[in-house]
């Protein structure tokens, strides 16, 4: 499959999970994913899930503006960076953000996050 | 040397020689580095630089907001996200920019990057 329309099916399988059913996440990261969310370090699935569950906002929508891609050398993965807006229920405007992810292939023919670093974009 | 640390000092390398002398910019990259700048993708160290000394304006200065990084995994590399300003000279108005790198080791104990993007972070 073409990099770039991997990448950006990856990117809407992500968001459109974080924004329905976040906790369906965990089958995005493994033991050894790290996440590094607004500075704050986190690794593994499970911990990764927890922090992403407990984000202070019931309900939320991504709208993803830019999608890049690349490979990242020879294991076969694929870096992503990705900007967009967050729209969180009952706040008026929406936060810009920008997030990476390095995509690492599973055996059976998938992908997991291996490395993902979320920063938001202030104005 | 402690992951972090080497990131922050590989980023103000980077930026410090990007806005003082573009030019010397070539030793951070090989043949097989790639770029993607505002969307064009571009690839290997001599088309990278002749990109980046090509861009539109004479002088300029980037502010680092933040620096995140992460190991990349089994091959040694490193990711490194960053946000910050960049100031043209003349302009009013600083841009807003955030930029991925991959960095790989070398064989002198050095790093290349091996994957960058930039992206405009647009208000």
């Amino acid at each position: 499959m073409d990099p770039d329309a991997l990448a950006k099916a990856f990117v809407e399988h992500y968001y459109s999970t974080f924004d329905t059913n976040r906790a369906g996440l965990a089958n995005l990261y493994q033991e050894s994913s790290m996440l590094t969310f607004e500075g704050q370090k986190i690794q593994g699935s499970q911990n990764i899930v927890n922090k992403l569950t407990s984000l202070p906002f019931q309900q939320c929508k991504h709208t993803i503006t830019t999608v890049d891609c690349q490979p990242s050398g020879p294991a076969g993965g694929m870096l992503v960076l990705v900007s967009g807006n967050l729209q969180l229920s009952g706040e008026q405007h929406a936060l810009k953000f920008s997030q990476m992810f390095h995509l690492m292939p599973t055996p059976q023919g998938s992908f997991y996050v291996y490395n993902h670093i979320f920063r938001l974009n202030y104005a | 040397m402690d992951p972090d640390a080497v990131a922050k000092a590989f980023v103000e390398h980077y930026y410090s020689t990007f806005d003082t002398n573009r030019s010397t910019l070539s030793n951070l990259y090989q043949d097989s580095s790639m770029l993607t700048f505002e969307g064009q993708k571009i690839q290997g160290s001599t088309n990278i630089v002749a990109k980046l000394t090509s861009l539109p304006f004479q002088q300029c200065k980037h502010s680092i907001t933040t620096v995140d990084c992460q190991p990349s995994g089994p091959s040694g590399g490193m990711l490194v996200f960053v946000s910050g300003n960049l100031q043209l000279a003349g302009e009013q108005h600083a841009l807003k920019f955030s930029q991925m790198f991959h960095l790989m080791p070398t064989t002198q104990s050095s790093f290349y990057v091996l994957n960058d993007i930039f992206r405009l972070n647009y208000a």
